[in-house]
């Protein structure tokens, strides 16, 4: 009976998914933040930290570390510590994302129809607000 | 200040926030916000940044703690979720035409006020029974947990329409102050909804998480999200809020009540404070 595979089909088995992949989001978003604290600190720790926390209000992006897509891929290829630890944040942020994701798949394994459609507006909303929200000039006083 | 003393103290402020963050179901903002800006000398946009990378971590921490008690109430929590995100980018896209100083007061006062009935039931260990009907019954609103000593905790909840309604003003203020807002969602849960209270707290924390991820990518395009500030405010939060939510299966419900009253007291003049300019 306990053949433990995990079927996407099953209330109890999609618990479980749900719960490692929370885990797996935190742990691996933990250990590259780490990873990329330590490159850091390896070089930079006797650094004041003032020119680090410089706000620039007149420029988007504010600060002079990467935030785009591109500059974080070119910046992990060069091992730079401010992107590999924009990395571990973007993984961070998945994992509420995740969770709403696989909770869609819990409530079709529950076959509770109501909460699909309600879970699916959640996603909806939060995807658009993720993907959608930084390109639109009104959100971006 | 130089680099290794500033993680350092940010680290360890932070690892008290995510403990005392996942106790009472509120991103921890209310304890990083205050030491980066009076005590570190960083600008208050680069510590709200760090607020909502604070919250992430204190509802994921939590979250991939809590999977094998399974308090948090995932059906209330997703049903409230619809208004929160709803009320989260309308008050995103709102904040530019309104003053945050006299937004701060109203939530301030607000707070304030709410801590009437909040201590007029500071004794309760779990809320009375309530009947499922209405909207509540369609949707199946109820739940149950087990507490440590093995007692089974069954509970209905009441007042959907009233908690909904708490939770768009709450994403509204999130999006507005880009804060939490978590004290906001466990008062609608505790006093509306008359959930037990760890419910509301684990509950307040599975949607904070969510909503903050609504409006992180506004903030990390933008450059709030300063990685030197990132790094130590995310490892404290995620080692504080898996001691926290220890410490939470096992507290007394009083106990939490008791704590969550305290902080809710902070919050309310942390925001008065902050409108007077502080």
């Amino acid at each position: 009976m306990e053949h433990d595979a995990m079927n996407l089909k099953d209330p109890n088995s999609m618990n479980k998914i749900l719960g490692i992949v929370l885990r797996a989001g935190v742990v691996l978003s933990g250990v590259v933040i780490a990873i990329g604290t330590a490159l850091f600190v390896a070089n930079h720790s006797l650094d004041d930290t003032s020119s680090y926390l410089a706000y620039n209000p007149s420029s988007i992006p504010h600060g002079s570390f990467p935030v785009s897509l591109s500059s974080i891929t070119s910046g992990l290829l060069s091992l730079d510590p401010f992107s590999i630890i924009a990395l571990g944040f973007l993984v961070l942020l998945a994992t509420p994302v995740a969770r709403v994701a696989l909770s869609l798949f819990l409530f079709a394994a529950e076959r509770d129809r109501k909460f699909v459609y309600l879970t699916a507006a959640v996603l909806a909303i939060l995807l658009f607000s993720i993907l959608a929200t930084p390109l639109i000039p009104l959100f971006n006083g | 200040m130089i680099v290794i003393e500033f993680l350092l103290t940010l680290f360890i402020a932070s690892i008290a926030a995510g403990a005392l963050g996942s106790i009472v179901g509120i991103g921890g903002g209310l304890i990083v916000i205050p030491i980066l800006t009076l005590f570190l000398g960083v600008d208050i946009h680069y510590a709200i940044g760090a607020s909502i990378v604070s919250i992430i971590a204190t509802s994921s921490g939590a979250a991939a703690t809590y999977v094998k008690d399974r308090i948090t109430n995932l059906r209330i929590g997703m049903f409230l979720e619809t208004a929160t995100t709803t009320g989260a980018i309308i008050g995103a896209a709102i904040a530019a035409y309104l003053s945050a100083t006299v937004l701060e007061a109203i939530f301030g006062t607000i707070l304030i006020i709410s801590l009437v009935p909040l201590v007029r039931k500071i004794g309760e260990e779990y809320p009375p029974r309530q009947e499922l009907k209405g909207l509540a019954e369609k949707l199946n609103l109820r739940g149950d947990y087990e507490e440590r000593d093995g007692r089974k905790i069954e509970y209905n909840a009441t007042n959907p329409g009233k908690g909904l309604a708490g939770m768009l003003v709450a994403g509204l203020i999130s999006g507005l102050l880009g804060i939490g807002s978590g004290t906001f969602k466990v008062l609608s849960m505790d006093l509306a909804m008359k959930l037990p209270i760890k419910v509301s707290t684990t509950t307040s924390n599975f949607m904070i998480g969510v909503t903050a991820a609504a409006s992180a990518g506004i903030y990390f395009a933008r450059g709030d999200v300063n990685p030197l500030i990132t790094a130590p405010v995310a490892l404290g939060i995620l080692i504080g809020a898996s001691i926290g939510t220890r410490l939470l299966v096992r507290a007394k419900n009083t106990a939490v009540r008791k704590i969550f009253a305290l902080v809710l007291a902070g919050s309310a003049i942390e925001m008065i404070l902050r409108a007077l300019g502080f």
